[in-house]
Formats: structure tokens, sequence, C-alpha cells
């Protein structure tokens, strides 16, 4: 993969660029609509859950985490079919494709991040020192996005159903991941289940480190390394299975 | 050494009796279990060397499996038997102007698709200027992709391609497209890069062509090797076949 860092650096920015061509706002959209949805959730459930603390800082990290997840594993879904011609004219390491994929939504996904920053620093009075190691979870997550992706990428070459199933299961997984609701609220009988759902792990771990200013327990770190290592080892697995006859059913 | 070893390169193709592309009517056809495939062996046991510095031609009729094999030797496909063994840098010039994208200005698209054939961004700079110059679109750097007309799109994506230096360069039928004078500008380029030593395998239809550049020639008859050896020999026992069987 390294000698193709050029490829890869010069796909992820025409990848990023692509995607806000032609609009008035540019990339502020990427900004734009995680604050409106977040706004739209916060008016919708303030009063349902007053009590807690925090929650709209809450809401807001939820929601950032959550859009990574979203919009990248749906990206790099489309990632093989949507570039037939670097598939079937030329050869390129098709990991490659579902990487820059996956690599400019890390770029908006950063960006959000930056802007959530100040946000917190005002809802918060002041901003956790844990924050620093938000590298520590954002590359993990990166990897476990990175991981589906592949997967999906693969399976939707020879099922173009894949789209239609994978919308449905992400926002069947929204409901199922602590974003708009405390954990405090999921039952105790379901929670052993719950909390295998590794984009739970993953927003715990985000609000440890940006909301309440400590470090993740050793669950929940577990957790998320093991997610990623997981994600990527079936990712590539199946990738590398099916790529084969990927230039004959592109 | 030589540039390139193809040893019994067999591909099959499986052409589905019905187009199934859904999980849901994969998985109704599971359920039916009929037979899913018919096969079709677009090359059966394919052999040759390419020596370095080569220019090596690949003809055959229509269907008779020279798209696939220069495919396989691309790395686009994977054959079903054999192996190829390819010494060197390769570039495959199937299509021109992979990867360019409309909504990007050329300067954007020059450098993806110089990444894409394989060189890096210092090398890129050093010839950038060479090939706006070269297409003759010195004026046209900064504008989008999709305002170019299609003869300046091949240009730009041509003038490009001919500035990544490959040790080996795999040619399909690129020298259809494109005028006259494109066409003799290609031909031209193709006898510099052999004369600078490079190896190329070129397929095509038109056995003028074929025999102006090559030196050695396969020719491929419903995926079977039928001849192989200097061009001349090739390109006779191809008139014979023609007329063998029309």
């Amino acid at each position: 993969m390294w000698q193709y860092r050029e490829l890869i650096k010069n796909l992820t920015l025409a990848e990023f660029k692509n995607r806000y061509q032609n609009t008035a706002l540019g990339f502020f959209w990427s900004l734009l609509s995680p604050l409106l949805l977040s706004l739209v959730l916060w008016f919708v459930f303030r009063n349902l859950f007053r009590q807690e603390e925090n929650f709209a800082v809450n809401l807001l990290v939820g929601i950032m985490a959550w859009r990574f997840f979203a919009t990248g594993t749906s990206a790099a879904l489309q990632s093989i079919v949507a570039k037939p011609s670097l598939v079937t004219k030329v050869y390129i390491p098709r990991q490659i494709l579902v990487l820059s994929t996956v690599l400019a939504n890390l770029i908006s996904s950063l960006l959000e991040f930056l802007v959530l920053l100040p946000v917190l620093l005002i809802l918060l009075g002041h901003l956790p020192l844990t924050v620093v190691l938000f590298p520590l979870i954002h590359i993990p997550y990166l990897i476990f996005i990175y991981g589906i992706g592949l997967f999906l990428a693969a399976l939707f070459v020879y099922f173009r159903d894949m789209n239609q199933i994978w919308e449905v299961l992400v926002n069947i997984l929204f409901f199922c991941s602590p974003i708009v609701y405390p954990l405090s609220i999921v039952p105790g009988y379901l929670m052993p289940y719950y909390i295998l759902n590794p984009v739970t792990q993953f927003i715990i771990v985000y609000r440890n480190l940006m909301v309440n200013g400590t470090l993740p327990s050793l669950t929940s770190t577990a957790g998320i390394v093991i997610a990623a290592i997981v994600a990527w080892f079936i990712g590539n697995f199946a990738f590398e299975r099916l790529q084969r006859r990927f230039a004959e059913e592109v | 050494m030589p540039a390139i070893i193809a040893e019994n390169l067999s591909k099959k193709f499986r052409i589905p009796k019905e187009k199934r592309t859904t999980l849901f009517q994969n998985l109704i056809g599971a359920i039916k279990r009929q037979l899913e495939y018919q096969e079709f062996w677009a090359l059966k046991d394919v052999s040759f060397e390419v020596n370095k510095g080569e220019t090596f031609g690949i003809i055959g009729r229509n269907g008779s499996g020279k798209t696939t094999l220069l495919k396989i030797l691309a790395r686009v496909l994977y054959p079903d038997k054999g192996t190829v063994t390819i010494n060197g840098k390769v570039a495959s010039f199937l299509e021109l102007g992979v990867g360019f994208q409309p909504e990007l200005t050329a300067r954007d698209n020059v450098y993806i698709y110089a990444s894409i054939l394989g060189m890096g961004k210092k090398q890129v700079d050093r010839v950038y200027d060479d090939i706006f110059d070269f297409a003759e679109l010195r004026k046209f750097q900064d504008m989008k992709l999709k305002n170019y007309s299609s003869g300046m799109y091949l240009r730009l994506a041509f003038s490009t391609a001919i500035h990544a230096s490959p040790d080996t360069m795999l040619v399909d039928e690129v020298l259809a497209v494109g005028d006259e004078a494109f066409q003799k500008k290609c031909i031209a380029k193709i006898e510099e890069f052999h004369r600078q030593g490079r190896t190329i395998i070129f397929v095509s239809h038109s056995l003028k062509t074929v025999q102006e550049l090559c030196q050695r020639c396969l020719l491929l008859d419903a995926g079977r090797m039928v001849s192989l050896g200097a061009t001349d020999k090739v390109v006779a026992d191809y008139l014979s076949l023609l007329q063998r069987s029309p």
C-alpha cells in the first residue's frame, strides 16, 4: 500500500472536493447538518431527559461520532461500484478505492469535531483535559469503519440491494446506540446484549474523553480495540476473497 | 530475463442463465436450485514469453480472447489457471483517461491520472509543462474537465499517459479513437518508446499497424493459441485462417 500513497492522497482529496462541488456552502454542510440535526433532536427530547446532566453536550458528541460511522460506511459501500473504470480498465489494489473514500470522510469528521470543541467549551464552561486523547479513539474508530466498509463494498459488487439493506440496518443501529437517549434508560436485562454493540462502546468512550473528562474503563477500551481489529480482519478477508471477480461483475 | 512470461493461461467466464444481481434473487435461486451458470472458456492454455524491448502484437477475430488476455496481463482479471510473471513496472492503456473526474480541473485530473499510472508527485511536477504543451492545452489548465470537448479530453489523457514512463506498456485499441492525425501521433509515440527499449504489448485489428510496429505476434482463435512467432508468418496464418473459416 505504501507505494500507492500518492494515489491514495490524490483520490482522497478528489473525493473530498467532489462532494462539495457546486454547493453554495461547500464543506460547511458537513458542519451544518449535524448541528441542525442535534438541534432538532434536542428540541424533541429535551423535556424527556431534562434531569439528565449534560444532555445537549452528550447528544452533540454522540451525533458527531455516529455520523462518521453512518456516512463513512455508506460511502464506502458504494466506492467500488461507483468507479467501474478504476476496476476494469487499470490495476490498482482495489482496497485503495474504499480507503480513500473512508479517508475523505475522516477529513469531514475531523472538521466536525474541531468545530465541536468551542461548542463544548461554551456549554460545559471548560474543556476536559482528556480531549487530547481524542486521536487514540478516533484511530480505532477509523479502522473499524474501514473494515466494515471493505466488507460492504465487496458484497455490494455482487448484491446490488446491499445499500438498501445497510440503510435499514444503520437506522436500526442508530436507535440501538445511546445517542438520543442516555445509557441509563436501557433496561438491566437487555444491558449485556446492548453493550455488545461496538458503536455503543465507541460513543461511551467519546463521552468519557470529551464530556466527563474521565479515562475510559478497561472493558470499553478492550471493546473498541477488539471491535476495530475484528472488523478490519473480517473486512480484509472477505474483500480479498471477493475482489478476484470484481472486474467481471462491476 | 523476459519482460513477461505467461504460462498455461486459462480464463473461464460464468454466464448466468438468468441475471441475478440482488440478494433476493439469489435467495430465490438458491431455493429453486437451478443450474446457475453456463461456463465459457475465453482463454485456454495460452503460453508465451515477451522479451525486453520487444513490441509484441496480439491479433485475432472478435471474441477470440485478445482483450481478455490483455486484461489478465494487466492484472484486472485473474486467470483461472496458469500464471503470469511480469518484470518491471507496467502501465495498462485499456482505455485513456481512466479515473478522470469531470467536476475537477484539468490540473487535478492530470495528477490523479498520473498517480494511477504509477507516477510520484515529483515526477509529475517535472513533466507537468510538457504534458500540457504536448496536448496543446496550456491555456485550459484550470478549466473543469466537464467543460472540455471530447477531443481536448482525449489529448489530455494521451499526453498524460505517454509521460508516465513504465518499463512495459499494455495497449488496447486506444488508437481506434481519435482522428487520423491523432492516430499517427500515437503510432509515432509507440515507435519512439520502442527505440527507448521499452516493452510494448499491442492488441489491434489493424494488420497494417501490427506489421509496422510489432516484431513478434500471437494469433488467438476462440481462446486458443493458433500461431506464435515473427509478425509476417503470424499475419499470413491469420489471413489463411480467415479464408478457411470466415
